[in-house]
């Protein structure tokens, strides 16, 4: 190859990767509506809302998750964190991809919305009101 | 517990050594390229094996790099980025030996997916076991009875 066609081909590479880098940044800590339900013999729910977050022993951002849902988890709001070796069936059922991968549950079980990645506190605190001011 | 911003700045350096290696390969300098992707192949050993703080770059920020800046906001768990330094160990040593046994262009792909979790890792924080180390979970290859990967 020619000089110019290496640093071309060196030019869409870098390209390419900041492309995945932008789209997978766009999606991380972002909340999207949930489905199904968990039912309070399978984790001890909050008496108005749970967080449930998904964490592995390899995790860069589960510890800070951990913070910012811990500290939401007041006003009957609880935070139940789960391994996802020792949980590998809620895994499969939730189809967790990535962790920490957070849930939010309004009292009853019924999964309203889900944060892949690192959580915001913002973010969060969006997501609550609007699944506490539905039930 | 360290310093985040370390594994991001040693990723940066692979990053650009990768780049290198396709550089070269690409203009033909086959035994260039196949002798620094090597050591390429032995850096990831190093930090998969010996621990991210262990590892030449981490070593090289903490003594030159870090003093330089300011305190880090958070620390960060080593465990992640050495999982990471293990991922690139596999596919640059697959690519080392199917490019060593004459498969052709298998040096090239090899160096640019490593290329592309380097740079993702070094720009973006970008935590590739988060995802990857979940996968082999579900697949059944890690984390059975609890074991541990690391």
């Amino acid at each position: 190859m020619t000089p110019l066609a290496i640093a071309g081909a060196l030019a869409a590479l870098i390209a390419t990767a900041t492309v995945l880098g932008l789209l997978w940044k766009r999606q991380d800590g972002r909340a999207t509506p949930g489905s199904g339900r968990i039912s309070p013999s399978e984790i001890t729910l909050g008496s108005t809302a749970t967080l449930l977050q998904f964490s592995s022993q390899i995790c860069a951002y589960c510890p800070a998750t951990r913070r910012v849902l811990s500290e939401a988890a007041t006003n009957g709001i609880s935070h139940v964190e789960l391994d996802v070796v020792e949980n590998q069936k809620l895994v499969s059922r939730f189809n967790i991809l990535q962790t920490p991968t957070t849930l939010i549950l309004d009292h009853r079980g019924d999964v309203k919305a889900r944060i892949g990645g690192a959580v915001r506190p913002d973010t969060l605190s969006a997501e609550l009101d609007r699944v506490l001011a539905a039930a | 517990m360290i310093d985040p911003r370390g594994p991001r700045f040693g990723a940066a350096i692979t990053a650009v050594l990768l780049l290198v290696v396709i550089g070269l390969a690409l203009g033909g300098a086959t035994i260039a390229a196949t002798v620094i992707f090597a050591v390429q192949v032995a850096l990831f050993a190093w930090g998969a094996f010996a621990g991210i703080q262990r590892h030449p770059y981490g070593i090289l920020f903490k003594n030159i790099v870090r003093p330089r800046l300011q305190a880090p906001t958070e620390l960060e768990d080593p465990t992640p980025p050495t999982f990471a330094q293990g991922v690139g160990f596999a596919i640059t040593l697959v690519g080392l030996v199917l490019q060593l046994v004459g498969v052709p262009g298998a040096l090239v792909i090899a160096a640019s997916a490593a290329f592309i979790a380097a740079f993702l890792n070094s720009v973006f924080a970008y935590c590739l076991g988060c995802q990857l180390y979940l996968l082999l979970v579900r697949a059944g290859i890690l984390g059975r009875k609890g074991a541990a990967a690391q």
